[in-house]
């Protein structure tokens, strides 16, 4: 690894640089803890109030989605992935569909495509609305943010939910991919209501912005706090805002396009300060691309079918020839892959090994790197800067 | 001094926001409209003469990736309307507790006998007030607005548009793109498994 720094001790903040009389401290964060975003728990190693070494450990919410999908068939999968990222089904979805269609060679036609894209930027904004919401609220409510922007984006965010129930019938776990394409279509007159909402939610989100990242106490709360250099970044495999936030100009919707990417355009948000304001920054202006993505995508939306391969009769109707793939796409966190390995044969229904790479374990993996030397009150901040997804880190 | 100004312009949106309109509605009196397409518990139908329409073909217990779909089989036997052969059930429950509204029964159904409906089951006291009966699900029938989904709609909307058929779930009317992508994709996958059962046939007329 090309840091100055060759393990989290070693950082900026040495066990052995502490006076040998300091009365240190553990304390455990979390498991339950409401600013750990889920069920996660980080042992601190203090100095009275200052972290000396901090000690991440994840599974707490293991449920074995990968071995379920290794016992479920091709057909059954996708609505277990739901369950993930659930801030963001719909991206779970689509990165495990895609991995499933790599491998059976089914082509996706150019309506689903759209709707695959429309879908993930409009999740894309429901979920960084979630995020801004609970990082103010993890700043506490000393500023005009806190709890008050936590309402103001979870108001906001229902109506995506909205969008989303209309399309699919469900709220939060749609089974809205297929292999192949999509299952739903969308119903007359959405694109009407999905312009009207953009409408809505634009000058909110400038709304938003003064009281978050224009506002002179998060700045002071969020400058130069939890600093992730960019090689530090790309040693720990870090992805999607985070990596954008350290200066690494790498988006993979520009890179490797998928869906229709490569028609629509993606301008790729870059920060070079790598801190909890640089990370910030990127979401919200994130948030504003995906608004003139959707738009843009909706307007050169093909007419078409939705569903290029076989519609799902029978659970044990794919089947795969032995081979591995991998598929992966961009996140409202990160680089989210499958890698999937079938067995061909007579055990060709379903995966024989899958692997879901998760971005939010590896922003954990920067926890004890970035930790130390912050007081516990900046943990909460630099944890929330992180938006890790519990469901996700331990699958 | 730049947080007092912040702190007080932060609160000119709070007040901004204090004169739009209440997004929460006062739930137990008032209820959400739901969408068309809206997705909760489950029924099961009859067609019009009044008989059940689910012929116990098993497709739904199969596909159901959380296997909460148990059923019990009759002997086939006449249908006293069409007078066919056909199957019945005898025994169907589907557990609430773990069904995860998929709406993957709902699709692979060959007589549109299972739908879901758009209002949740009353919450109960009990384990077993969560299983969805045989009982319940055909009382569900009447009892609760269904949703728009069914097999036979599912289907239509996922296959591939023939020639210039007019669905009503698209947005634009002008039709421009569809002779171009889907017909075109189709064709070879006909015509290939076509030809090694033509070249095997000629195979076999040469040996002899």
């Amino acid at each position: 690894m090309a840091t100055a720094a060759n393990s989290p001790t070693e950082s900026r903040y040495r066990l052995d640089q502490v006076d040998a009389d300091a009365d240190l401290m553990v304390l455990n964060f979390g498991p339950q803890h409401p600013s750990t975003h889920g069920v996660f728990r980080i042992k601190l190693i203090l100095d009275g109030e200052i972290v000396i070494r901090a000690i991440p450990y994840a599974g707490y919410l293991h449920r074995g989605v990968e071995k379920l999908l290794e016992k479920l068939t091709y057909a059954q999968g996708v609505p277990i992935v739901d369950k993930n990222d659930y801030v963001s089904p719909m991206s779970n979805e689509q990165a495990l569909v895609m991995a499933f269609e790599k491998l059976l060679k089914v082509e996706v036609p150019r309506r689903a495509r759209y709707l695959r894209l429309i879908f993930s930027e409009l999740q894309r904004i429901a979920s960084h609305l979630l995020w801004l919401g609970t990082f103010a609220l993890d700043m506490g409510g000393a500023l005009g943010g806190g709890s008050t922007v936590f309402m103001y984006c979870f108001r906001d965010r229902e109506g995506i939910l909205d969008l989303f129930e209309a399309v699919t019938g469900g709220r939060f776990h749609y089974n809205t991919h297929t292999i192949g394409g999509n299952r739903h279509d969308i119903p007359l007159g959405w694109d009407k209501r999905v312009l009207a909402y953009l409408d809505m939610l634009e000058p909110r989100i400038a709304e938003c912005e003064s009281m978050t990242t224009n506002n002179s106490i998060f700045v002071a709360r969020t400058q130069g706090i939890g600093l992730i250099d960019k090689d530090l970044a790309q040693g720990l495999g870090l992805s999607g805002p985070l990596l954008r936030a350290s200066g690494v100009d790498h988006d993979l919707r520009r890179d490797a396009p998928y869906h229709a990417y490569d028609e629509v355009p993606v301008r790729v948000m870059v920060e070079q300060a790598g801190d909890c304001q640089a990370r910030a920054l990127v979401r919200v202006r994130e948030m504003r691309e995906s608004i003139r993505l959707v738009r843009e995508a909706l307007a050169g939306l093909p007419e078409g079918g939705i569903n290029s391969g076989k519609i799902i009769k029978m659970p044990q109707q794919f089947k795969a020839q032995s081979g591995q793939v991998y598929a992966a796409i961009e996140t409202p966190r990160g680089e989210l892959g499958t890698f999937v390995i079938a067995g061909g044969g007579d055990k060709g229904t379903a995966p024989y090994r899958l692997k879901i790479r998760a971005p939010s374990l590896h922003a954990l993996s920067a926890l004890p790197w970035i930790l130390p030397g912050h007081t516990i009150s900046d943990v909460v901040v630099v944890l929330g800067s992180l938006d890790p997804i519990m469901g996700e880190v331990d699958r | 001094m730049g947080y007092l100004t912040d702190s007080l312009r932060a609160l000119g949106t709070t007040l901004r926001n204090m004169r739009r309109p209440a997004t929460t509605i006062p739930f137990p009196q008032q209820i959400r409209e739901r969408e068309e397409r809206f997705r909760t518990s489950f029924a099961l139908l009859h067609d019009e003469n009044g008989e059940e329409l689910c012929v116990a073909c098993l497709a739904c217990e199969r596909i159901c990736p959380s296997e909460v779909i148990k059923m019990k089989v009759a002997p086939k036997r006449e249908s006293p309307f069409s007078g066919k052969r056909r199957g019945y059930l005898e025994d169907f429950t589907l557990d609430l507790t773990a069904c995860i509204y998929c709406e993957l029964c709902v699709q692979v159904c060959p007589t549109d006998a299972i739908v879901m409906t758009r209002v949740p089951e009353v919450p109960g006291f009990d384990r077993e007030d969560l299983v969805l009966t045989m009982d319940k699900l055909y009382a569900n029938e009447h009892a609760k607005p269904l949703t728009w989904a069914t097999a036979s709609k599912l289907n239509e909307m996922q296959e591939p548009p023939k020639v210039a058929k007019v669905e009503p779930a698209k947005t634009e009317p002008a039709k421009t793109e569809p002779a171009k992508s889907a017909p075109a994709k189709t064709e070879p996958a006909a015509a290939e498994p076509a030809k090694p059962a033509a070249v095997a046939e000629a195979v076999a007329q040469e040996a002899p």
